[in-house]
Parts: C-alpha cells; structure tokens; sequence
C-alpha cells in the first residue's frame, strides 16, 4: 500500500509539474467565466444557462486531462522506459497500475475542485440561484467526477497495449458512444438478434448517461420544471462506476503483468 | 557461494507484423555469480546481454529456463528488496529532481524520514551530482542522467547490483569515477553484475567475466583464463648480443628487432621459445626478461564477432 | 508490443477474480439504476442545453453533428411508442430541434416535423404551439424564400391556436413569396372571411397530406383528414335520418350508406337509427376541432 501511495503521489506531482493540466484548467475556467456573458443574454434563467455551460466545461475538460494526461502516463512511463528502473524496485507491476490510477484521480479531483469552485463564484456573481442549489451542485459534480473517473480507467487499460493516439481514439469514441447507448439498444428493435446485440451492448459498453442524472434544472429546482435528485438513482450511478472501474482495472492489471518490457 | 543462478535461460521474440515468427535472442544461457566479485557480462551490441538483465528483473518472461538471484526466484518481490538495477540508457521522469528521484525510489523500498534524506545526499554526492541535487532532470545531460542512474541502483543498499552499460554517455573522467564507484562496492561486500561493451574498464576491474554473441554464451571465467589460453607466443629481451648470434637465432623466430643495446625477439611456440632460451643460456647471452605476448580483450573479443 | 508471457501470478489470478464479479454485477446494478430512475421522476437530461455550445465543440463537423442530433430527436420523440406505463415528456425536445437546426440550418426536415412534433396535444406531441412558432421563425430567417415554412406557420396558429385571422394573416404573407402555390391565397381567404370552416380544415390537411415528404408528417396530416371526412360524412348521414323520420315518423329502413375514406362502408342500425364508423374499419381518428 505505501508504494502504490509513493506511486500515486509521484503521477500526481507528474501531472502538477504539466503545463497542459493548467492550459486545460485555464481554458474550463475561461468558459464558465464566458457564462457569464452568455447568461446575460438569455432573459430569465441565466444561472441555468451558467449551470449547463459550467457543468458541461467541467465534463467536458475533465475529460481532455483524462485523456490527455491519462493515457502519456503509462504509454510515456513504456516509451522513456522509466518503468525499467521502477520495476526493479520491489514494486509488482499491479501496484504501478494502481498508483497510477490513484494518482489521477486525485488530479481529476482537484481540478474539478477548482473548476467546481469556479462555477460556484459565477453562480454566485448572479446572486439568483437558490441556496440550496450551491448543495446541489455537489452532487452533480460528483456524478461528472465518477464518470471521469470511469473515463480515466479505460484510458489506462487502453494505453496498456496500444499507442496513445489509438487509445485517446478510442476513449473519446466509447465516452461518446457511451451517453447514447440507451438509443443503441433501442435499434435493435424488431429483429431478435438485433435486439439481444442491442440489449448486450447496452450493459457492455460503459453506460455514461448514468451520470447525467443530475442537471442545471434539477440543480436550481426551479418551480415547474424541478425534478427531485432520485438518490437511490445517484448511489446506483456509484455502485456502477466502481464496478465498473474495478471491472477495466483488473484487466488492465491482467494484460500489464503479463507484459514482456522489451 | 551463488549470487546469481542463470540456468538453461532461453528466450525468444515474436517479430513481424502479420505472420510472427520467433527470433532467439537468448540461448540457452548457464551462468554462475560468486558472492562478492565483479562479474563483466560482455558482447557486441544485439548479443542479448540488456535481455539477459532484463530477464533477471522480470521484465521479460523467459521461454524457458530460469535464474535465481540471491537463491530466490526471479520476480520474487522479497528479492528485488536486496538488489539494484542501472537499466540501459536510463531515463528517469524528467519533472523530478535528484533528491525527489531518489527519495521517491527510497519510498519504494518502505524508507523515510531522515535517514532516507540522509542517504540521498550521501548518494547524490558520491556520484558527483551534488550541485545539480535540485535542478531538474531535464536539464541534464546524459551523463548527469547515467550518474543519477547509478545512484538510484544503489539506493536500498543492495547486495547485488546490475549495472547495464554503467559507461556508456560518460566521459573518460566520469568513466573513472564508475569504475571506482564499482570497486568501493567490491570492497564492500557487493557483488556486481556488470554489461559493458567498454573493454578496457571491464578488464580494469572484473574477477571473472563471460562473453555473449548473438545469444550464445562464448566464454566464461576469469579473464587471465580466458586471455592464456590463447597466448600467442613470448616476447624476449636480450642484451649482449652480436650481429653473428643475431643471425642464428633469426631462424627461431618470427620477429627480430635491434633496438640499441637490446634485442627484441618473439617465439610463436613453446618449441622456438625453448631452442632461443637453450641458445641463449649456452652463448653466455644476457637474458632481460621473457613476456608471453596475450591478445588483448579486445583483439580477442574481435576475432570472436568477426570469426562467428 | 508483444503480447506477455508472464506467469499467472498471484495479483493476476485476483485481477481475474475480479473481473468475473465485476462483469457479473454490472447487469443487475445498471438495472437498478433504470428501475429507479423509471420509477422516480423519469430524468429526462440532455447533457449539453445549449445550441451554441454544442456547435463550437463540433468543430466543423456541424452537418455530420446536425445528422447525429437530429436522429437522437427522432429518437427522442419516438419514445412515446415504446410502453405506456413510462411518463413522457417532451421537455427537451425543443433544444434537441434547437441543437440540430442550429448546427444544420438547411435541415428542412427538422422545422417541418419539428413543428409538428411540438405542437401536437399531448401525448402525441409536446403541445407547445409557441415552441413550434419559435422554431419555424427560425427556419424563416434562415429560408427567407422558403413559403412552406411560413404557410405552416399558419397552420399552427389554425389548427391549434384557433386563431383564424392569424392564420389567414401569415397565409396572406406566404402568398406573397415568389414561387408559393396560387391556392394558398385562396386558403388565406377563406380564412379571413369564413373564419374556420371545416372545408378549409379539409383542404389543408389534405394539401399537407399531398405535399409531405416525410412519412410522419404524411401520415399524422392523412388522420386528420380522414377523420374530418369521417366526422362531414356522418353529420351528412344523421342529418338525411333525422330529415326521414321527421317526414314520416320512423327511421329510413335502409341507407345508401357511402363508404369511409379507408373504404369501408359506415354501419347503419334501422331500428335505433344509429349511422357509424364501422369499428372494424382501418381509418385511424383524431381529434380534430
């Protein structure tokens, strides 16, 4: 446990001492400050407008560092062949795996705190939105961290046995396949097999809209179009990314200790 | 007493794209470490020697065979606790500095607190990088980076320390210093598993050595061993020699040179060696010294490449 | 990258483990999800609200994008057909028609079945008529030239505002973009100066019926056209009974009754004098005003 703490805290300093990370930070705060703007032009409901634009940056940048960072980690750690010396050392190769992984999460962490932050200040700047919608934005945030968090494992497990071009690839096209695989199953429709195909593709592919459960709406509650926040729904959503997190974990694990270093 | 046990240690690459085949790239490598001694570990680059090493920290999985370190199975994560390893061209994470690289490594082997700080600067000095301790590694050259290398195998103290091409990136000055590095750890106790296609420092310092080429393992034993056996006849120096014994002993020997008062004569064999030294005793010649002539390491490691 | 060969070690066979829990739980939890989320206030979320937004991350796929958007909103619109017991709602359905016509202004489709979609009562649409409005005055400024779109302007402000002299108003307006049909001045006519008569009902859905291209929308117009005929047939029929039995103090024993615009002939009970549509019939009702 101490080494995949080392380790964990080592790929965080990694990622701190990246100026990416910060272009990356730089930008998401640049667009929640830009709802600003846009939320003037709205009439009414700017700090919906505020909410969408700050929750989709968070999501949208957390997910570029995830890809970005996420996959140089390993694929970087092969390629300088930092990973010999590393090895050597009485670190098993799970162990690297999970250090890794622990270590972005807490960048993730952090950086949807500062954004997080951010967006909190420019609802704040409007002075409209309910107190309550500051509590609810925790929630909603948490729900965007855990499908970060399920993006940065597919990362990782991708850039254990592909190039990081292919891997970012193919993180990008399953995060996006991955919010419309309810629409995915429902092509199958008609046909049998389509629909089995349909169905199994549905639980395979990693669901995302899991974590859509929360939005801007359902943040502010705004009378008349307010849902209540379905908790059980929110844990579910949690009970699936660590499953499912564990699930790519554990088959990165698999493929990295099995692993010739050439 | 075995340090390292490399038994029957095969392994093979799959190349090509579509249709793998198997390459060899190690074969059948039988190799024994003594406790203590500098073990060269030598050949031309592409011999398989960064396979072997790697093969012995588990890098790679051999097709078969097996090595033990310290009497324990490869990948043995006890074992790894008590050794150290210089991988080939070294490149550690370049936003860290020294002493952040190493108290990192130090935290792998479960050190801290001071006296793992301790131990950092005393490393970072020894290998001479005590002024660059907190700059980071991308501003350093490749040798500061082979340096820092060296430091990092040495971090936990180890008992056995593999070094692949310590050398390589280093200027003679910094070569020097590797060198003494290696024998202050004989001195204390280590026992050094080192590659190296730099012959004249492996020959400076190893007890024994073995010699690979294309996978194969040529020779192995102390280098005075291995060099006799291929003494390619003696060098004499004689004085008090005349231009009439000059000519009779002329059909002794391959190679006859005046060189003021002394004469330089060299004797392919034993049999020529014993008539110039019967002629010699028998003239009343003066006999100034009689040296066998060895290749070099390096003549006789070129003879072995280019012969194969 | 060569695959490994490495043993089955300890972690490895743990990792394995895992994985096989893991695959085994992901089923019954993402069925735990659905159920609440169906049970509770169905979510009904679009990741990204905003039309503007969602065109600068398309980065010059907009057209490939709009395609995409405008599938999900069929999609989403199509929902309604899956199983009663779900409550639907077309909340987002304007931002998805909003989405996709801003990425893709030339999608015809997405203004004329977007319109229609939106201003349907529910459950078939969304009954936001204003929405309708809104989106097709946002295909006009992007077709000027385009009469459709301002001819069914009007026919939202007929059929599902009642607001005749509006209709007529915009009818009047189409009449005057070069190219638009001669009838629709007649249409617009009518309007002003019947004010709703069933006729014009009749001959504008069956010009939509006549003129869509999409199979929706054709099909949505060619129901409604039918069961105004239906609904001028029976009046017709009653009308002809009631007229019989005042002359002669009992119902006709027997009607030449027509048949229905699906071609089956209307029921007709000599004995309660009732006149129907034959249930058996495949002409589909609507309600229409």
């Amino acid at each position: 446990m101490n080494r995949i703490l080392a380790i964990a805290q080592n790929t965080f300093r990694e990622t701190v001492r990246d100026k990416i990370l910060y272009n990356l930070i730089l930008f998401a705060l640049v667009m929640i400050a830009s709802s600003l703007a846009l939320g003037q032009l709205t009439l009414g409901n700017e700090d919906k407008v505020i909410l969408d634009l700050g929750l989709g940056a968070i999501s949208i940048f957390g997910l570029l560092i995830a890809i970005f960072i996420g996959i140089g980690l390993v694929y970087k750690e092969l390629e300088k062949r930092t990973v010999y010396a590393l090895l050597a050392k009485p670190v098993r190769r799970h162990e690297l795996i999970l250090g890794k992984y622990l270590g972005l999460l807490l960048t993730l962490a952090v950086n949807v705190a500062v954004m997080t932050v951010g967006l909190a200040l420019a609802l704040a700047y409007t002075g409209r939105a309910p107190a309550g919608a500051y509590l609810r934005l925790l929630p909603a945030v948490g729900l965007i961290f855990l499908a970060l968090a399920l993006a940065t494992a597919l990362a990782l497990l991708f850039s254990t046995f592909s190039t990081p071009a292919l891997s970012a690839l193919f993180t990008f096209f399953i995060w996006v396949i991955g919010h419309f695989n309810a629409d995915l199953a429902r092509v199958g429709k008609g046909s049998a097999v389509g629909e089995a195909l349909g169905r199994t593709l549905y639980y395979v592919i990693p669901n995302f809209s899991n974590f859509n459960l929360i939005d801007g709406r359902a943040v502010l509650q705004t009378a008349g179009y307010a849902r209540p926040i379905e908790g059980w729904a929110v844990a579910g959503a949690g009970a699936y990314a660590v499953i499912y997190i564990a699930l790519l974990l554990a088959i990165a694990i698999v493929i990295f200790s099995r692993r010739d270093f050439k | 007493m075995a340090v390292i046990e490399i038994e029957n240690l095969t392994k093979d690459f799959a190349v090509g794209f579509w249709r793998k085949r198997p390459v060899r790239v190690l074969d059948d490598l039988t190799l024994e470490v003594r406790a203590g001694e500098i073990f060269g570990f030598l050949g031309p680059n592409g011999a398989g020697k960064s396979t072997t090493l790697k093969l012995l920290m588990r890098l790679l999985f051999p097709t078969s065979g097996s090595a033990r370190i310290l009497g324990r199975p490869a990948g043995d994560p006890a074992m790894h606790q008590r050794i150290g390893y210089l991988p080939e061209n070294p490149y550690f994470y370049d936003y860290l500095t020294p002493r952040e690289l190493l108290a990192f490594m130090g935290r792998l082997f479960g050190m801290g607190g001071p006296s793992l700080a301790r131990k950092v600067d005393g490393l970072v000095r020894q290998v001479g990088l005590g002024e660059s301790a907190d700059v980071q590694l991308r501003k350093f050259s490749k040798g500061m980076v082979q340096r820092l290398g060296i430091a990092q195998a040495l971090i936990n103290d180890p008992e056995v320390v593999f070094l692949d091409e310590p050398m390589s990136g280093l200027d003679p000055l910094g070569r020097m210093e590797v060198r003494r590095i290696v024998t202050g750890l004989r001195e204390r106790g280590v026992t050094v598993f080192l590659s190296s296609h730099i012959l004249p420092d492996v020959e400076a310092i190893c007890d024994r050595v073995a010699i690979l080429n294309r996978g194969r393992l040529q020779e192995a034993g102390t280098l005075e061993d291995i060099l006799r056996a291929r003494i390619a006849g003696h060098e004499l120096i004689l004085s008090g020699w005349t231009d009439a014994t000059l000519e009779l002993l002329r059909p002794w020997c391959s190679e006859v040179r005046p060189m003021g008062e002394r004469l330089h004569l060299r004797a392919d064999d034993r049999e020529n060696l014993e008539a110039v030294l019967r002629f010699v005793f028998a003239h009343g010649l003066e006999l100034v010294s009689v040296n066998p002539i060895r290749p070099s390491l390096e003549e006789y490691f070129q003879t072995l490449v280019v012969g194969s | 990258m060569k695959s490994g060969r490495g043993p089955k070690t300890k972690p490895v066979l743990r990792s394995i483990a895992v994985i096989l829990v893991a695959a085994a739980l992901i089923r019954p939890v993402q069925d735990f999800i659905d159920a609440r989320a169906e049970r509770g206030e169905q979510p009904d979320l679009l990741f990204f609200n905003s039309p503007s937004l969602v065109q600068k991350m398309a980065l010059g796929f907009e057209p490939l994008l709009a395609d995409f958007y405008w599938m999900r909103t069929i999609q989403y619109y199509g929902r309604r057909d899956e199983t009663g017991k779900r409550r639907q709602s077309f909340d987002n359905l304007y931002t998805l028609l909003d989405i996709t016509t801003t990425l893709d202004p030339g999608l015809q489709d997405a203004y004329h079945a977007g319109s229609c979609f939106l201003s349907e009562p529910p459950p078939i649409g969304a009954g936001r008529p204003d929405l309708a409005l809104k989106l097709l005055e946002k295909g006009e400024r992007a077709h000027p030239l385009e009469w459709r779109l301002v001819y069914e302007r009007g026919f939202v402000h007929y059929l599902y505002r009642k607001d005749y002299a509006a209709a007529g108003k915009i009818w009047l307006e189409a009449d005057r973009i070069p190219g638009s049909p001669r009838w629709l001045g007649g249409l617009a006519a009518m309007a002003l100066s019947k004010g709703g008569a069933e006729e014009i009902a009749i001959a504008l859905w069956r010009r939509q019926y006549q003129e869509a291209t999409n199979e929706a929308v054709r099909d949505n117009a060619r129901d409604h056209l039918h069961s105004l005929l239906v609904k001028r047939d029976l009046a017709a029929l009653r009308e002809q009974i009631e007229r019989h039995r005042a002359e002669t103090g009992s119902f006709p024993p027997a009607l030449a009754t027509p048949r229905d615009p699906m071609g089956t002939p209307y029921t007709y009970d000599p004995r309660s004098g009732r006149v129907d549509l034959d249930p058996a019939s495949t002409v589909r009702l609507v309600d229409t005003p």
